[in-house]
């Protein structure tokens, strides 16, 4: 197991940043991709390089070659062509907020940041999609369908900055994918930039497109089947009720145990959302929205639609709470409310500083009644390693968050990380659970993939990668664990920092 | 090298990155190296593993505006603002920012008459034309202007250097303002010529903290020493309340606990000044105003709201933009030392301006206003708009 956790990114190697320009510029590759695009958009320096050898995640070794900045379609292709002529590897990115390590480049590839490419391109109303490009940040395209009477449902935590190409990339779910499905269910058609240069729609507008859905396969690849570069999603009417609930609980287990009563007694709210007591006192001592922080867990419940149906569920959603120990339960009273208390569910992770300097964020699912035993082992678990664990998660489609918090500075507490991380997984596994949720494979659990799916498996995951990129240039040695990948894992591990090709 | 970065402060950053949206040139460009995210990983890069202080380094650090806009975004309150005051500090000292001539042009500020007498210089300089549009300079600059007097000492009026230069009137009409509400005021004039905020920007740490202590003195005396300092521009507000932190002494924070934004002191207020609308028969102003936050009030001092309270019954609508307080690229003077990011910033302020269609921007900085107004964009400071309803002429 050791080594899957790299070393945290203030550890890195002092050549880190050391400036490579002058053997980049002769390159022949940044000179073609520089007159493609033009040269301040193709950038080689040390400072760029670096930057873009990180994502949010706290795993580590990515070091950049040239970082292209593209604006359309074409710029995409010439880049996919370039790669390929000269037998380069690409890895896409979108803000670098993915927690799996999946936007990390490994052995210098060309990093493709879409950052750019950020404009709506249409939104056609009477059809309910609209068309974007896979730079737009997630709570844009929301802010600008409201006015509408719309909305983009997937709603990460991190959709205040996450991009729709990142969200198609990692199949992205988040508080209200609960009622309203994951991004698969809200991607209609999607432009390929293949592995070859070319560019191909995948799926369509019409309902039942006709074919195999590779619009499906794509959908959480995580950038190794090709770069989308217009998307194209529908777009959710916005409900004529909302009400938000906030339940607090003595322990954690009868949050868990009353969001298992919830969904049996066949209500199927908007979201279902669980905090321990570590992380809500970090997250109200941000937004002061006033969680309880002396409660043992809290529960944000909420639920959408008529307003006559939704006053029935919020009623029986608390009366359920109370027959489970409920300590209070409270109805947010205005949209400000309401607002302060999912600003501080979504900004959780990024509060964790105030714990610990350093996080290990896990994503699995677990069967919704095997919640509550689950969370027990965990907490368990992070004691016998002697780690700070903190609970925050998607508790309505059991989606766990177990969090370590810890200071990567102290001696030896990554190997206690480590062990921890992958007991928390083995646990999670053992209770029929899954290895992510949302969060996507990318470095992190590749070396699970095998523990999960059978050779078989692997083997027909990888031969469906390699009929979209048949070279294993985009995104190499992610997903797919070593030894049924495309033979590129060896390789770039040889690859030292200074060099490019 | 070392930057003299706090470990703790450095350290506090998890890399979520939620704070991208918010920071002004990230969105603008989409380049990671110009995001306060990125950026504080370049801190640590220079500080921990000796990464070479390249040009590409230097421009993440000098394209940042310190407009703030990070800090009330990140769940963890990293001290951004602290970390990059001092990362400029370090490399100023160590001769790799703000190149000398840039240093020469702020030593003036320090100095009212020689601010004057420049400021009149280039007043007769600007009719000829031959000033270059890209300073951004206000299109009629004062060559002579008339001293303001004091007409109490309840409450000491700073009236700083640029500002008082080049939008005394803004003084006086705060000056009446604050009458009005029943205050004797003293304008703070040559006892306290700069208050250090553009020093302090520019990594000129030590010009900055030689002109808060010799304020800290005049300002400190007699009859002055407990008065609430009033403060009508945003920026030096903001400067002169984080004192504590850049002398680091118990005096020093004292004195930032008297130093008030003026509509965040006027916001307790403002029973007295409808009692004087009332009694004087004045006339709200008929205009559909926008609210303007600058980026030192909303994101540092964090009393923007205040601005609201006090315009709300002198105006006939306020209007809010739609941009979560995004900067509009001022930045003290930022729209001078990256003009071209500076107006890309101020683009999209614009046309989230033209999206709200008021008939006037509201801003409670001088920088604010100077640079929008270079946009065709029509601005007013908000104790203008105050001072008119009270005293229609």
């Amino acid at each position: 197991m050791a080594g899957f956790l790299g070393s945290v990114r203030r550890r890195i190697t002092p050549q880190g940043l050391r400036d490579a320009q002058q053997d980049a510029a002769a390159d022949p590759v940044v000179r073609l991709l520089s007159d493609a695009l033009s040269a301040d958009r193709v950038r080689i320096d040390g400072a760029h390089r670096s930057l873009h050898g990180h994502d949010a995640s706290v795993f580590d070794g990515g070091v950049s070659g040239p970082v292209c900045y593209p604006t359309s379609t074409e710029e995409v292709q010439a880049i996919m062509r370039i790669a390929k002529e000269h037998k380069r590897n690409i890895v896409p990115r979108g803000a670098g907020t993915g927690l799996a390590g999946g936007a990390i480049p490994l052995g210098a590839p060309i990093v493709v940041a879409v950052t750019k490419m950020n404009r709506i391109l249409e939104v056609d109303v009477e059809n309910r999609v609209a068309w974007v490009e896979p730079g737009v940040i997630n709570l844009d395209l929301t802010k600008h369908l409201q006015p509408l009477g719309f909305h983009f449902a997937p709603d990460p935590s991190s959709q205040q900055v996450c991009t729709i190409g990142g969200n198609v990339a990692n199949n992205s779910g988040g508080p209200h994918c609960l009622a309203y499905g994951v991004t698969n269910s809200h991607v209609l058609a999607i432009e390929v930039v293949l592995p070859s240069g070319d560019a191909v729609m995948l799926g369509g507008v019409d309902a039942e497109p006709a074919g195999l859905d590779l619009r499906g396969a794509f959908i959480g690849s995580e950038g190794t089947l090709g770069i989308a570069t217009r998307v194209c999603v529908r777009l959710t009417p916005n409900p004529p009720a909302v009400k938000t609930l906030l339940l607090s609980f003595a322990s954690i287990g009868d949050a868990a145990s009353t969001v298992s009563s919830i969904i049996a007694d066949g209500i199927v709210p908007a979201a279902l959302e669980v905090m321990d007591q570590r992380i809500t006192q970090a997250v109200e001592n941000y937004v002061q929205a006033g969680y309880p922080t002396d409660a043992g867990a809290v529960l944000l419940a909420e639920v959408d639609g008529l307003a006559e149906s939704i006053e029935v569920d919020a009623e029986r959603i608390a009366q359920i709470g109370r027959e489970q120990g409920a300590l209070e339960v409270r109805v947010a009273a205005d949209e400000a409310e309401r607002a302060a208390l999912w600003k501080g569910r979504k900004t959780a992770f990024g509060a964790v500083a105030q714990i610990a300097p350093d996080y290990y964020l896990h994503d699995t699912v677990v069967p919704r009644s095997a919640l509550a035993d689950v969370l027990e082992k965990v907490y368990e678990i992070a004691e016998r390693h002697d780690l700070t664990v903190v609970n925050v998660f998607h508790a309505g489609d059991g989606n766990l968050h177990p969090l370590l918090a810890f200071d990567a500075r102290k001696e030896g507490v990554l190997d206690r990380v480590h062990a921890a991380g992958a007991e928390i997984l083995r646990v999670c596994l053992d209770a029929g659970g899954v290895l992510s949720g949302e969060h996507g494979i990318g470095l992190e659990k590749q070396k699970f993939m095998d523990e999960f799916f059978t050779d078989d498996d692997l083997e027909h995951q990888n031969r469906l990668r390699q009929s979209f990129d048949p070279g294993c240039r985009t995104n190499p040695g992610k997903v797919i664990p070593t030894g049924h990948s495309c033979a590129d894992i060896a390789a770039l591990k040889r690859v030292s920092n200074e060099v490019w090709v | 090298m070392d930057l003299k970065l706090d470990d703790d402060d450095l350290n506090s950053c998890v890399q979520c990155g939620l704070c991208l949206p918010h920071c002004p040139t990230f969105r603008v460009t989409g380049d990671e190296t110009m995001s306060p995210r990125g950026r504080i990983q370049l801190m640590r890069e220079v500080q921990y593993n000796d990464a070479p202080v390249t040009s590409e380094v230097v421009d993440a650090f000098s394209t940042c505006v310190q407009c703030r806009g990070c800090e009330p975004a990140c769940p963890s309150s990293v001290p951004y603002g602290h970390l990059m005051e001092q990362t400029r500090e370090t490399l100023v000292d160590a001769g790799k920012m703000t190149p000398r001539w840039q240093q020469l042009a702020l030593k003036p500020l320090a100095n009212p008459r020689l601010l004057q007498t420049g400021s009149a210089a280039l007043a007769v300089v600007a009719k000829t034309g031959l000033v270059p549009k890209r300073l951004g300079l206000p299109d009629k600059i004062p060559v002579r202007q008339e001293p303001l007097t004091a007409s109490g000492t309840d409450v000491l009026m700073f009236t700083g250097c640029v500002m008082d230069a080049w939008q005394r009137d803004v003084h006086r009409a705060t000056q009446r303002v604050l009458e009005a509400a029943g205050f004797g005021v003293t304008p703070t004039s040559d006892m306290a010529p700069c208050c250090g905020a553009l020093q302090t920007h520019a990594g000129m740490t030590g010009d900055a903290r030689s002109l808060a202590e010799s304020m800290m003195r005049s300002l400190s005396q007699g009859q002055f020493a407990a008065a609430p300092i009033l403060v009508n521009s945003a920026g030096c507000g903001a400067a002169m309340k984080d004192y504590g932190h850049l002398l680091g002494t118990d005096e020093a924070a004292a004195f930032a606990q008297r130093v008030y934004d003026v509509s965040e002191f006027l916001a307790d207020h403002v029973d007295k000044l409808e009692e004087a609308f009332a009694t004087s028969g004045g006339k709200a102003v008929d205009l559909r105003v926008a609210v303007q936050d600058p980026c030192h009030l909303r994101h540092v001092q964090r009393v923007h709201e205040a601005t609201r309270v006090v315009l709300k019954p002198f105006v006939r609508e306020l209007v809010e933009l739609d941009d979560d307080g995004l900067c509009c690229g001022a930045g003290g003077a930022y729209s001078v030392l990256q003009p071209e990011l500076a107006g890309q910033i101020r683009d999209r302020k614009v046309s989230v301006i033209e999206a709200a269609a008021p008939d006037v921007v509201a801003s409670a900085n001088p920088g604010c206003s100077m640079h929008l107004a270079q946009a065709e964009v029509s601005t007013i400071h908000p104790m203008e708009l105050v001072d008119s309803a009270l005293n229609p002429r």
